[in-house]
């Protein structure tokens, strides 16, 4: 499936997750679908720690469902991140491995090995009981309910989807400076969730 | 009655307890075992032992921005892996993070395959302008809470260097 068209439908049948992107193609395609800036953290460049991120914060906010996106390149430097995810076991998380078979980030060079990859079968080699992986739209739009919005526990999602085109790779990156963000994302989490963040002390 | 290992143990969690640390990611060295062991016991604190160094740093800067407090424990070696991590998510985006890490390669280390880190620790440090103090004596111990809050009230990192001597409850390196 086209990756637009995924995170099109990803940020239609949102409700109210807090996200964390992963760096390059999905934080552009998510800005580009929802240009959100204040409950979504754009983790630029991290090298495979968005859902390590997020699951942070799915341990600290166990009121409040988050979102990770990580691209297979990212995975493919960390795939113990999901022994980590595993061990936590936070019902309120749900990573999304967008799988395009490439480094998005940098112009779509080839993964290692990305033919045979399978990391479906990773996360449930590492004892994940809740993966779902699906490379279509239409399976997406009927399974997406019954997968993500279950409640059912911390969910591994692998979306199959194509590489950016060259226009794609032009879409704008999300225009914040890191401390723009973490305030703009962390006030807001505060709201939601009446704990303090960014509290002052002497 | 708790040996020397086990009362600095002790000590030091009680210490991060004060600070209203509740999540310890950790990866092992042998000088922290014992601290290990205690993390995992004791209902204060969530520990979580990670796959990798850079996992905790990930781990603790998304609780951080949940309000929970933290501490990233690991040994110099794994320290050494990290620098892109801190560097990229910490100081870019100004978020607090309280490492403990072994003084590996000090005077009175065993072990010579610590030799890198005794050359190349503390200028690394050094080089990333990230502060450190070194808890040298049990007495030393509440300097933890002061450093701390010193990563929350400058929005960056800092770390505290754990000696052999105070993990085997000696005082001395």
């Amino acid at each position: 499936m086209r990756y637009l068209d995924c995170f099109r439908l990803l940020a239609e049948r949102r409700k109210g997750q807090l996200v964390v992107t992963s760096a390059g193609n999905s934080a552009q395609a998510w800005w580009h679908a929802t240009h959100d800036t204040e409950a979504t953290f754009y983790l630029e460049a991290s090298m495979s720690l968005s859902s390590m991120f997020a699951a942070g914060l799915a341990l600290a906010q166990p009121a409040l469902k988050f979102w990770a996106f990580v691209g297979d390149g990212a995975f493919c430097m960390n795939p113990g991140m999901l022994m980590v995810e595993r061990h936590l076991n936070v019902p309120n998380l749900t990573h999304f491995l967008v799988s395009n078979r490439v480094y998005g980030a940098t112009s779509n060079a080839a993964l290692p090995n990305l033919e045979h990859n399978d990391y479906a079968a990773i996360a449930r080699g590492m004892g994940l009981e809740r993966v779902f992986s699906f490379d279509s739209l239409a399976g997406l739009s009927e399974g997406f309910d019954a997968v993500v919005n279950a409640n059912a526990g911390h969910s591994f999602v692998v979306l199959e989807v194509e590489p950016f085109s060259d226009t794609e790779q032009k879409l704008e990156q999300p225009p914040f400076d890191g401390p723009e963000l973490k305030y703009r994302f962390g006030r807001n989490l505060e709201r939601m969730s009446g704990s303090n963040v960014f509290g002052y002390r002497f | 009655m708790p040996d020397g290992k086990q009362q600095v143990a002790q000590r030091l969690l009680d210490e991060l307890a004060q600070c209203g640390v509740k999540l310890i990611a950790s990866l092992p060295d042998n000088w922290v075992m014992d601290f290990i062991g205690a993390a995992a016991h004791d209902p204060r604190f969530k520990h979580v032992p990670v796959n990798r160094e850079e996992s905790a740093i990930g781990l603790c800067s998304g609780a951080y921005m949940g309000a929970m407090g933290s501490a990233a424990l690991m040994g110099a070696s794994g320290f050494m892996t990290v620098i892109y991590a801190i560097t990229k998510i910490n100081y870019s985006y100004e978020i607090p993070l309280f490492v403990m890490l072994t003084l590996r390669g000090a005077v009175g280390d065993h072990h010579k395959h610590h030799a890198s880190n005794g050359l190349y620790l503390l200028p690394v440090l050094q080089a990333i302008d990230m502060p450190f103090h070194i808890i040298d004596r049990p007495d030393d111990i509440p300097m933890i809470s002061r450093v701390y809050d010193h990563t929350r009230t400058m929005t960056r990192p800092m770390a505290v260097l754990l000696t052999r001597g105070l993990l085997r409850g000696e005082g001395r390196p």
